[in-house]
């Protein structure tokens, strides 16, 4: 039992020749050598027309049924030690489930996750790990080679096949009746149109125009921080900035209201003439709703007066009607005209006078020269 | 017989009666698969897709798909008396409230980008290998609509807990729709229900994530795996491997064992993942707040490509004829992505008709042996790594103390020359490794050992190369390697046990000079060489 294009059944009979004789009391090996010849008679049932049959192949295949006796009981060993690991695991699991303390901001809550994560892995890896050990070291495997099924049908298949699509289609009487044949068409098409006005009421896209091209800022709106409190001339530092919502019911929460007031000294502000009063002593406002995607232009460097994206970088010059400098986006913020009024309150001139936010089909490239810039 | 083989014996016989299984039973059980590691890569992805059914479905018996706000009463004490959404704040929930609701959020996520990674991976092995060419071309487009379903299932997902982070994404998906010319504002409208945020879209988001795209996903997985069994997997040439026959395992017992193993591997990886490494912690992102944003916000990592494209774009927009055109937008994240995956889709078809290959392909190709494909693949993927890095740039400009600016225009440039370069260097690796190959097969491989002939000369011993290798390397015949063979080398040459000692190990009838693409002297007859010239060919 030397040569090397032995079946891989026959080592396993030689080798548990070798047990029995060194009194393991395996049997394995002869048991499955009565089914391999079973096995073999019924491949030569295989029906003839799935053009299949299966061969052994004249190279052994590598398997652990090489290995002697000691070894394949040690890894008869290792495969059941990890198939009890997840026994552990699974122990391990529900123990950490009842005993840990779970609620937020108790001790050891933090190590909950952790536990249950290590505690499953391990129950999950001993269970796979064991399967795929015991497939290399311990099972059959040896290397089989099988014929293809062709993947084309045959020629007379085909043409019989399209014999057959085209008797039915004239059995149908569709190619003789015109009538028949037009009215179906027009009969399916239309219902293909049925479903679609089922789907209108998705959206209320009435006024979508005005929708995207205005916001809740009114004149006389109060500038109202994100806590809803009006800020007036003075709650700001040089260098400082705030976020600032309309004071209207829902002002907070709309998307395309939210605002920038920032203040520099008026002498670093470079205002255009058209421009001048829509600031007050270096107060300046600006949509925070990013003229490329929408994201919140927040991020504002006081040295340099640059507004930054944080989305796609898009970078505005705050001291210089908002400017794009660098990035993706096409077009400046648009500026919030304010004023304050009677009581020193910061308020609006009325709405922005361009559709803030990323643009859209329906914008009118006339905004941009009506907004001065 | 033991109680369990008489138990299995009356099921089976009881189904069989009824269904006539053990026909196919008898067909199924004995077929073969061949064995690759690398065929593996589409059963991570098989896996994890099983994995993300498993935990997402135990999500959806605590998550609310609602965006109706509410005030926060939960056990995460910071956000007490915060308003956010239903939808936000059962997520919360899920991961404070529910025993082991974190680690299910965590797998679930962790699964999703396994997902998609191993579909990567995988496609880049079918791609390298060839398995894509007649008759699996079907098999490939189903493959790439799994790509693309995953994409926008993983996007959705993403956005479920309505946290700062996906609320961000949502709006910029918002945005890319407004874009689109002539429709893309009613578009946007009927998909959110309005201008953003509409209030609709997690309702809406909802049941297409949980059952309309894994519905279809798992259709398409199911009709993939099928071909895969109807037309038989494709393996690497080899000994006794032929266009007409696989060779590897049986299904049962063993294949199975080991793959029904590897199910579970893949799980626990997972869990360890899930349990140990935090991921998407929404509790630290916060509510969605439509005025507010994070710095350093990055999407998961198979959007990554489409960001760092709309990062890399140069501020194009058009205000013409009364309307606006957005090219800045539209091309990055409209543009790009359909003309990539319509590429992508179309390149079994398009290699077809460029080599005029119409042939069955069942043995796969080794990248090597095909350089124009392999110089492809890689200038592809050079191309997406770029837009990738560009995706983060804002994270590579903070830790690397550079200027964003800088970084932005340098990846720009890089975007149109990296990728031919990456092409021309991979065609020169490739070819080279072919030569190498020849080498191979005329010569043996190179033992170490020199010998020195009673003569006085010294020759190198060869070992000649072990079947398998010369099966793989012999099933391409390139005109050099027909040369070799036909100069009778190429199968057992060389010398091991010294028992040709006294003839040199090499002796190669036509010396081929190596140049880097092909053989300097390519056209040379093959000529009667003089021991001396032997001598000269062998140790040098």
């Amino acid at each position: 039992m030397t040569e090397s294009n032995d079946s891989i059944r026959d080592r396993l009979k030689a080798s548990a020749d070798q047990d029995e004789q060194s009194g393991s009391g395996d049997t394995r090996g002869s048991e499955l050598q009565t089914s391999d010849f079973q096995q073999t008679d019924s491949r030569a049932e295989l029906p003839h027309g799935e053009q299949q049959t299966l061969q052994r192949s004249t190279l052994p295949a590598p398997t652990g049924l090489d290995l002697d006796p000691a070894a394949r009981a040690s890894a008869e060993r290792k495969v059941a030690g990890l198939f009890l690991m997840s026994v552990v695991g699974v122990v391990g699991f529900i123990a950490t489930f009842i005993a840990v303390p779970f609620d937020f901001g108790t001790r050891f809550s933090t190590a909950y996750t952790p536990l249950l994560g290590f505690f499953m892995a391990l129950s999950l890896t001993g269970i796979g790990a064991g399967a795929v050990l015991w497939a290399k070291t311990l099972m059959v495997d040896e290397e089989t080679t099988q014929e293809r099924h062709h993947q084309a049908s045959a020629p007379e298949d085909r043409a019989a096949a399209a014999a057959i699509l085209k008797q039915g289609f004239q059995d149908s009487g569709l190619p003789r009746r015109s009538l028949l044949r037009n009215s179906i068409l027009l009969g399916a098409g239309s219902l293909a149109l049925l479903p679609l006005p089922l789907f209108t009421d998705l959206g209320s896209w009435r006024h979508k125009e005005r929708v995207l091209s205005t916001t809740a800022w009114r004149k006389g709106s109060r500038l109202l921080d994100s806590l809803g409190r009006p800020v007036k001339i003075g709650d700001i530092e040089i260098g400082g900035a705030t976020t600032v919502f309309p004071d209207v019911p829902g002002g907070r929460t709309q998307a395309r209201s939210a605002s920038l007031l920032i203040r520099m000294r008026p002498d670093q502000l470079k205002q255009q003439a058209n421009r001048a009063d829509w600031s007050v002593d270096g107060h300046i406002v600006y949509s925070v709703v990013c003229t490329h995607l929408g994201c919140p232009v927040k991020l504002y460097e006081q040295q340099t007066h640059h507004l930054f994206c944080p989305c796609h970088q898009s970078t505005f010059d705050a001291s210089n009607q908002a400017k794009v400098l660098f990035g993706p986006a096409a077009r400046p913020l648009p500026q919030l005209a304010i004023s304050v009024d009677a009581e020193g309150y910061f308020i609006a001139q009325g709405d922005y006078a361009e559709p803030v936010g990323p643009s859209f089909w329906e914008r009118k490239p006339s905004y941009d020269k009506k907004a001065g810039s | 017989m033991t109680v369990l083989e008489k138990g299995a014996e009356g099921t089976a016989t009881w189904v069989d009666d009824r269904l006539a299984s053990s026909n196919f039973l008898k067909r199924s059980l004995n077929k073969v698969f061949p064995d690759h590691w690398s065929f593996m890569l589409g059963e991570i992805a098989l896996y994890s897709f099983i994995i993300l059914l498993l935990s997402g479905t135990y999500l959806t018996l605590f998550y609310v798909g609602s965006s109706k706000e509410l005030i926060y009463d939960g056990v995460y004490t910071p956000f007490k008396g915060v308003p956010m959404t239903a939808a936000y704040a059962s997520t919360l929930d899920i991961s404070f409230s529910v025993r082991g609701g974190l680690i299910m959020r965590q797998i679930h996520h962790w699964s999703a980008l396994l997902f998609m990674a191993s579909i990567v991976v995988h496609l880049m092995r079918v791609f390298f290998t060839g398995a894509f060419r007649k008759p699996r071309e079907l098999n490939w487009l189903i493959g790439v609509g799994l790509l693309v379903l995953g994409l926008v299932e993983g996007f959705a997902g993403y956005s479920l807990p309505d946290d700062l982070l996906s609320g961000t994404g949502a709006r910029i998906a918002y945005s890319i729709a407004l874009s689109i010319p002539v429709v893309g504002t009613w578009a946007a409208f009927l998909v959110f229900g309005g201008d953003y945020p509409g209030g609709q879209i997690i309702e809406r988001l909802y049941p297409i994530h949980i059952l309309l795209i894994p519905g279809i996903i798992l259709g398409l997985i199911t009709f993939h795996l099928g071909l895969i069994w109807y037309q038989k997997h494709t393996q690497f040439a080899g000994p006794g491997r032929t266009e007409n026959n696989v060779v590897g395992s049986k299904v049962y017992p063993a294949y199975a064992a080991k793959a029904g193993g590897f199910f579970f591997l893949v799980f626990a990886v997972t869990a360890g993942l899930g349990g140990l490494a935090q991921i998407n912690p929404i509790w630290l992102y916060g509510p969605y707040d439509a005025s507010t944003v994070s710095a350093g916000s990055q999407p998961d990592w198979y959007i990554g490509f489409l960001d760092g494209s709309t990062r890399l774009m140069p501020n194009w927009e058009i205000g013409a004829l009364g309307h606006t055109f957005s090219p800045n937008v539209l091309i990055p994240t409209v543009v790009l992505p359909g003309i990539l995956f319509t590429l992508l889709a179309l390149y079994p078809f398009l290699e077809a008709r460029f080599t005029h290959d119409k042939a069955y392909h069942n043995l796969l190709d080794r990248p090597r042996d095909k350089p124009v494909r392999t110089g492809l693949g890689v200038m592809s993927i050079t191309f997406y790594v770029i837009l990738m890095i560009a995706g983060g740039n804002d994270l590579i400009a903070t830790v690397f103390h550079l200027s964003i600016n800088q970084i932005t225009y340098t990846l720009r440039a890089g975007l149109f020359i990296l990728p031919p370069l990456a092409y021309l260097a991979t065609v020169r690796i490739c070819k080279s490794l072919q030569k190498s190959d020849d080498d191979l097969l005329s010569h043996g491989i190179e033992s170490g050992t020199i010998r020195r002939l009673p003569s006085g000369e010294f020759v190198e011993e060869t070992v000649p190369l072990p079947e398998p290798w010369r099966v793989l390397i012999t099933n391409v015949k390139t005109p050099e390697r027909e040369a070799i063979l036909a100069a009778g080398h190429g199968s057992q040459h060389g010398s091991v046990d010294g028992a040709h000692g006294a003839q040199p190990a090499l002796s190669p009838a036509a010396p081929v000079e190596r140049g880097f693409f092909r053989p300097k002297n390519r056209q040379r007859q093959p000529v009667e060489t003089s021991d001396v010239e032997q001598l000269e060919g062998t140790v040098d």
